[in-house]
């Protein structure tokens, strides 16, 4: 332990220091709770500092305008070296009091706010024993602020230009919003053609197709989208601003450098495989569909036929399948399997359509409208607590318990939306984790839905989890703003100050450290057999600093130093 | 509890919050004027994966009666997993002091939300009332220091 | 056009605030204008949110600070927007900056005034489960945390009486009755509006027994109860009767007939709902009484899996409209037809009734204020172009979050951020083209 505090104490010999205390009257709430003249003449006459000259004062209300210009010309005629400002919690004025630092020479990482009030004045309510807490806590402000070293920013270039991965409707719709005169976009796409799985789905929504060529035309002709078919991404290395990442032809194995400063991945999904269930037997029969075949029946020929040719007079729409086994609900299938019995009413009308669900899931707010009109032209919706298939010999247990059996010309399964198959590649490439489902996880389910633990890197579309084309293209230009925000042509990046260093005398290289990091901020520099901290990336939770069994890293601004002064006085 | 010459034992304890949940819920405990122990004082920061063993095993050595570690319920974390480091490493910690006769029950760690001003009012006051019971951290006189 | 760059967001819950961090990190300047004295809008209500039952108030009060702290975002509390002219780029809007009584700058939130203001009233925030007085804060860690009179009930601004407490009370001299309403005028390129939604009027489904049986409750009123700085402190305790109830029945669906839409949400707070009750009463009984389990996306399921069973008992039935709800002595007794189609009785001591979400009240006023069209369920209407554009009716004007339609905060951020997005997207498009 001494070791540590001498290494890190070392900065501050030497230096003649000249702290300024202020305490914030606060009205009644800290002068009225504190005997502030008390507290302000023992301040005063502590010996506990060698070559440290300590001003103490009191202020009416500190944090309001007149407070604020009284602060800031005490820091400059003064010309301290630090600043304690025993106040209010650092929730409600922190940022306000480095404010006032920053129009001064004063470092605003040499200043402390002390909360007296929340943690004090408002919660102990004897006089002498608040006076005494208080005079304690400004006490430790004042050791552990003579610990703090000064801090700066240190602003990024950024390469404002994007990779979108996939060139489905999520990433068209996300190359779309982000190419701009200042900003190129780089979208790649593994097949020989954009529009990815949209183009079977066109049928989905009347004018939905014409939207779809009308992307691929815009995409095709924005001289600010470089368009790489037949491409898959090989390597990615970097941080928000500033990815260099290796893409390669499918073809023919040539390799292109490219830089970008964010990356957007679309890259959709598939379909759960029946064949997996238990209870479809898939493969056995011919009449037997899944939704998409059929929906690409209709959306190419226009209609939807057995294999013998003949139309189907009646049809058995099977929801939910994988529903169980990917224990996630798609989320779109009910009301999907609802514009299909449409299709098929449209085709025949006095086709026999019956829907076997298990739940209805209806989300959108259009989606119940739909099933009304469903039910209204005839459509039968048997809830169901069991179902099996043989062929098209469909046998179902109903929510009353009442077993039955039903022949159909077809079967029309709905299989989940599932993870695409090299998900798992990708986000090895990435280093983004998978959430339970197989997905790419979001850093946050509810507050930031597209971002990813890897900063800098966006989640889209079905890449992120099952959902319609709608909310598939609202995800893309969510990720658009996300990075339009961020990523500002000429302007610089200014990462968290408070981050964490390693000491490379101390590190052994053990590379604890990189794997408790949530961010991946922390990388292995085999060089010099040493992990380093990538400070663009690190936000300063300090996670690290338990790993590490050498001591060799710092968490700028709650160094251990700093924190034994606060343990110190506490103890006192 | 009151010692040999009758003066009533304060403990002193050091609560170590992290800035985002619990700090926050010490805020608001202070913003609705629930009492709380002159004895507790609070150390800010980020996260509580940030606390490790040998701030708090110094913490204990330099003498604190009682040490609380408070963040996040599992699962509310700021940084995503920053907690369950904290507990995993807390409940090690635990261990090793219990195998080196030092009092386990001196550290205490809880969740407690921004929400729950009232909580920590609770939290608080229930485990100083406990190291009340425990006395005074022995290793305070002990010659080993 | 240098008004192209300032936007105008109207509400700030979650939807609203999180357009405007967006917005102001691009250097835009941001009016986001709240209509209560408060921002955090409907999420701060819930103790925790689902799928993974995270602190709300953890999740929320960081970015409610930072939308306080941003220096490109003028929050505009109390107010209201009465007038949006003009067009893309160029749109004029007026302001009406309510009298607070209590200066923004001057107060410091110590809570001083509270106490001698004699006036009681119900905490509409609190959905009445509390009272307040004339001179208040809605919530304990309200921010800004500086409180408003209500000048409709104040003695001294409704001519009354001559009284003076609050004022004298003030350290800080932070209160002025004679404050009055400020109307500004501003300029913008774009509006997004994010004002929210309601919860639907429960005392309209006589057969639920809402309003006329206290052990039954609306979905926010348990939140509240529920919530550790809410009106109980997080004791669930039943209205009146003062009881902890030991069994519990959560009615899905109520409205989804007569709004004709299901609103996507009420499954999972029901459910959240049930894992809220045992924890808190491990001994108590919930019943869930539903017809569709509408758990949508990869997050959902897997919370229902896990509290079916063991939280809550799943009661299906077969019409979930005719579900009755009648007193019975001290408690309640729910009628329900169950899988077989015969009637079913349950009795237990509350109610919690999953409402759904509905237009915001003043839903209509501001559709025609700011021009747009409304949808035939009374949510702002978007284009409906395929492609899931949040641009109302009216070009430069948005909307996103559930003043669009139901939905969960995950939504509601994504079309926050894509109405941004787009706002964004025509601003550089503006620039560049003039």
């Amino acid at each position: 332990m001494k070791e540590f505090e001498m290494r890190e104490a070392g900065q501050d010999k030497n230096l003649r220091a000249k702290v300024g205390v202020y305490i914030c009257e606060c009205g009644p709430n800290i002068a009225g709770k504190v005997d502030l003249d008390k507290i302000i003449a023992d301040l005063s006459q502590l010996d506990d500092y060698q070559d440290v000259e300590l001003v103490v004062k009191k202020y009416g209300f500190l944090c309001s305008g007149p407070g604020k210009e009284f602060l800031e010309e005490e820091i400059r005629s003064n010309g301290y070296t630090h600043l304690v400002v025993g106040a209010c919690s650092p929730r409600d004025h922190d940022s306000t009091f480095m404010g006032v630092c920053k129009k001064t020479d004063l470092n605003p990482y040499l200043y402390r706010i002390i909360n007296i009030r929340e943690h004090c004045t408002w919660v102990i309510d004897d006089k002498e024993k608040a006076t005494e807490k208080a005079f304690s806590y400004i006490r430790g402000g004042i050791s552990r602020v003579l610990r703090q070293s000064e801090l700066f920013e240190k602003p990024l270039d950024i390469n404002p230009d994007v990779l979108v991965i996939g060139g489905g409707i999520a990433g068209m719709e996300a190359a779309l919003s982000l190419s701009g005169e200042d900003r190129r976009v780089f979208l790649v796409e593994k097949t020989d053609h954009l529009g990815g799985i949209s183009l079977d789905l066109s049928g989905l929504l009347p004018g939905q197709g014409e939207i779809i060529k009308n992307k691929i035309d815009s995409v095709t002709e924005d001289k600010n989208i470089r368009l790489f078919l037949n491409t898959s991404v090989e390597t990615v290395i970097g941080f928000l601003g500033n990815f260099e990442i290796e893409l390669v032809s499918i073809e023919n194995a040539e390799t292109t450098d490219i830089m970008a400063g964010a990356i957007v991945v679309a890259t959709g999904s598939s379909l759960f495989d029946p064949g997996e269930s238990a209870h479809l037997s898939y493969s056995e029969s011919d009449e037997v569909y899944t939704s998409l075949s059929v929906e690409k029946m209709f959306s190419g020929e226009g209609e939807a036929r057995l294999r013998s040719g003949k139309k189907p007079s009646s049809v058995a729409l099977i929801h939910c399948v994988g529903r169980e086994e990917k224990n996630y609900c798609s989320g779109i299938c009910c009301s999907y399997m609802m514009k299909l019995a449409g299709f098929f009413r449209n085709q025949s009308p006095d086709i026999q359509v019956t829907e076997f669900y298990r739940d209805l899931c209806l989300p959108q707010k259009d989606d119940q409208e739909r099933y009304t009109e469903a039910e209204a032209a005839g459509v039968e919706f048997v809830r169901i607590k069991d179902i099996s298939i043989k062929g098209t010999e469909v046998s179902f247990e109903k929510m009353n318990s009442k077993k039955s059996e039903q022949s159909f010309d077809m079967v029309v399964l709905a299989p989940a939306i599932v993870p695409s198959a090299d998900t798992e590649e990708l986000a090895d490439l990435l280093t983004v984790p998978l959430d339970e489902s197989g997905f790419f996880q979001e850093v946050h389910k509810m507050t930031n839905p597209v971002g990813t633990s890897t900063d800098g890197v966006f989640i889209v579309g079905t890449a992120h989890g099952p959902k319609g084309v709608s909310d598939s293209m609202q995800f893309a230009r969510a990720s658009a703003g996300q990075i339009l925000t961020r990523l500002i042509p000429g302007e610089k990046l200014i990462p968290e100050v408070k981050v964490t260093e390693i000491l490379e005398a101390y590190c052994t290289g053990c590379g604890n450290c990189l794997d408790v990091c949530v961010y991946g901020a922390i990388y292995s520099d085999d060089s010099r057999g040493i992990s380093v901290v990538n400070e663009a990336v690190c936000r300063g939770c300090g996670n690290c600093y338990g790993s590490c069994p050498s001591g060799a890293l710092r968490t700028k601004h709650f160094t251990n130093t700093q924190l034994y002064r606060e343990v110190d006085e506490a103890l006192r | 509890m009151e010692d040999k010459a009758g003066v009533e034992f304060v403990p002193s304890i050091v609560g170590f919050l992290c800035n985002w949940c619990t700090y926050a819920a010490a805020d608001l405990a202070g913003s609705s004027k629930f009492a709380l122990p002159p004895s507790f004082t609070v150390i800010r920061v980020m996260c509580s994966s940030r606390i490790d063993h040998n701030l708090l095993l110094s913490t204990y050595f330099k003498g604190a009666d009682g040490i609380l570690v408070a963040g996040c319920h599992p699962g509310d974390c700021h940084y995503g997993e920053g907690n369950y480091y904290a507990r995993r490493r807390f409940a090690l910690l635990k261990k090793v002091m219990e195998t080196l006769n030092l009092d386990p029950e001196r550290l205490q760690l809880s969740w407690v939300s921004a929400s729950e001003g009232k909580r920590y009012a609770e939290v608080v006051g229930e485990f100083t009332e406990k190291i009340k019971e425990l006395g005074p951290n022995p290793i305070k006189n002990s010659t080993r220091f | 056009m240098s008004q192209t760059g300032n936007v105008l967001v109207i509400g700030a819950g979650i939807a609203g605030m999180k357009a405007s961090l967006m917005l102001a990190g691009a250097s835009n300047k941001v009016y986001l204008v709240e209509k209560l004295p408060i921002i955090g809008g409907k999420v701060i209500k819930n103790e925790e949110s689902f799928p993974n039952l995270e602190c709300s108030t953890c999740m929320v009060a960081p970015i409610q600070q930072d939308v306080l702290q941003n220096p490109n975002i003028e929050t505009l509390t109390y107010s209201i927007v009465e007038k949006i002219e003009g067009k893309l780029g160029d749109f004029s809007v007026v302001i009406r900056k309510k009298a607070r009584y209590v200066s923004l700058t001057d107060c410091i939130g110590c809570g001083m005034c509270y106490e001698p203001c004699p006036v009681s009233l119900k905490n509409e925030w609190e959905e009445n489960l509390i009272d307040r007085k004339a001179i208040y804060v809605p919530c304990s860690g309200s921010l800004p945390n500086v409180p408003v009179i209500d000048s409709e009930h104040c003695l001294k601004l409704n001519g009354k009486e001559e009284c003076n407490l609050c004022v004298e009370s003030c350290a800080f001299e932070a209160i002025n009755l004679d404050d009055s309403d400020e109307v500004m005028e501003i300029k913008v390129g774009a509006v997004i509006l994010a004002a929210g939604s309601s919860t639907f009027d429960l005392s309209s489904l006589p057969n639920l027994g809402y309003s006329t049986l206290p052990g039954v409750y609306a979905p926010m009123e348990f939140e509240r109860l529920f919530a550790s700085n809410g009106p109980t402190l997080g004791e669930i305790t039943l209205r009146e009767s003062e009881k902890i109830p030991e069994s519990v029945a959560v009615i899905h669906c109520a409205g989804r007939k007569e709004q004709k839409y299901c609103s996507a949400v009420c499954c999972m707070y029901s459910f959240k709902f049930a894992r809220f009750l045992k924890h808190k009463i491990p001994s108590a009984s919930v019943f869930n009484i539903y017809s569709d389990v509408c758990v949508p996306g990869k997050n959902y399921q897997s919370f229902y899996k896990s509290v079916e069973g063991t939280d809550t008992e799943m009661l299906y039935t077969s019409s979930i409209d005719e579900v009755q709800v009648s007193e019975n002595g001290p408690g309640l007794k729910v009628t329900y037809s169950d899988a077989s189609g015969s009637m079913t009785e349950l009795n237990v001591d509350m109610v919690i009734l999953a409402a759904a979400l509905v237009p915001d009240d003043d839903a209509a006023e501001l559709a025609e204020i700011a021009g747009v069209d409304l949808d035939s369920r009374g949510f702002i209407a978007t284009v409906q172009d395929g492609s899931g554009s949040m641009e109302t009716s009216r070009e430069g004007v948005f909307v996103a979050g559930t003043a669009e339609g139901p939905k969960d905060i995950q939504n509601s951020v994504i079309q926050a951020e894509s109405a941004a997005g787009q706002v964004m997207d025509i601003v550089t498009a503006e620039v560049s083209g003039s």
